[in-house]
């Protein structure tokens, strides 16, 4: 009674006890992979900022800076919600996970909605993406950004299903769509800094 | 009522929302070239960043790997924007 299994008793942990991914790996991979593509864009962005400074000024002062702001307000809140969900899971607390992550998906919900309220009547004006290279990047960005949103909410409808419908719900499908929505909301969260807030 | 209030994640996002709107507020005053307040609204972006990863993400809790990649990518994006930034200036 020896060696190989008292090697594998005494193997140490590749993984601290506690430390685990919240979400499956995969979401993990894609997760990581969105948030270095989203970087390549910020610092072309920056670049051709740097270079046509007063343009992109005068234009950036033309957005919406208001549904901006409320915008972020509410991917932060709707985050929260997300996350107190998860927890809730976690603590077998599925009722109340249930009503905090239908709280998250119709305070998300109100993201595309008022998206289309900056977008349509620039739009309606005439200012396009082919404005000038600020708004190409403008609308690339958000655009692309709203992509996220938009199936970000899909995901959250999913999730919302499975907590309906499950006695006990699979926390790690829960955590994946949780991981998800807030890289939306971090996203986000430099979006609005580069493109609504620096000068 | 006291689940929200005495739970870390509410008091994460009570300091997301003041933070940004303070960044808000302080951009709103101004027109012009201003990189004292663009160097100060991308650190708390990204310091806003970073605590959306560690704590609504959870990874504080995860495997080293993945807190340093984290880390890294954060780093890496937020010194690129700063550095391109202020070499235009």
């Amino acid at each position: 009674m020896t060696s190989s299994a008292d090697a594998v008793m005494t193997k140490p942990p590749t993984t601290p006890p506690g430390s685990q991914l919240a979400g499956e790996g995969s979401m993990w991979f894609f997760i990581i992979g969105d948030l270095i593509i989203f970087s390549v864009y910020f610092v072309f962005y920056t670049w051709h900022r740097g270079i046509n400074q007063e343009l992109f000024l005068e234009s950036q002062l033309q957005l919406n800076q208001g549904i901006g702001f409320i915008n972020t307000l509410i991917l932060l809140t709707s985050s929260l919600f997300i996350a107190l969900g998860a927890q809730s899971v976690h603590e077998g607390e599925y009722r109340r996970a249930l009503a905090l992550m239908r709280t998250a998906f119709f305070i998300g919900a109100l993201f595309p909605v008022l998206k289309m309220v900056e977008w349509l009547p620039k739009i309606n004006a005439g200012i396009t993406p082919g404005e000038n290279l600020f708004y190409l990047y403008y609308y690339i960005m958000t655009g692309l950004h709203l992509c996220h949103v938009l199936l970000g909410l899909v995901i959250q409808a999913f999730v919302l299903r499975h907590l309906a419908s499950e006695k006990t719900p699979d926390a790690e499908f829960v955590d994946s769509g949780a991981v998800y929505w807030h890289m939306v909301d971090l996203l986000w969260i430099v979006v609005f800094a580069m493109f609504y807030l620096m000068r | 009522m006291n689940y929200f209030l005495h739970n870390t994640l509410t008091h994460v996002w009570a300091f997301l929302m003041a933070v940004t709107v303070a960044a808000w507020g302080f951009s709103q005053h101004s027109d012009g070239v201003n990189p004292a307040l663009t160097i100060g609204v991308l650190v708390i972006a990204f310091i806003k960043a970073q605590l959306v990863i560690w704590h609504f993400m959870e990874v504080k809790r995860s495997p080293a790997w993945l807190k340093k990649t984290c880390w890294a990518w954060l780093i890496v994006t937020a010194l690129l924007i700063l550095i391109f930034y202020a070499y235009f200036l």
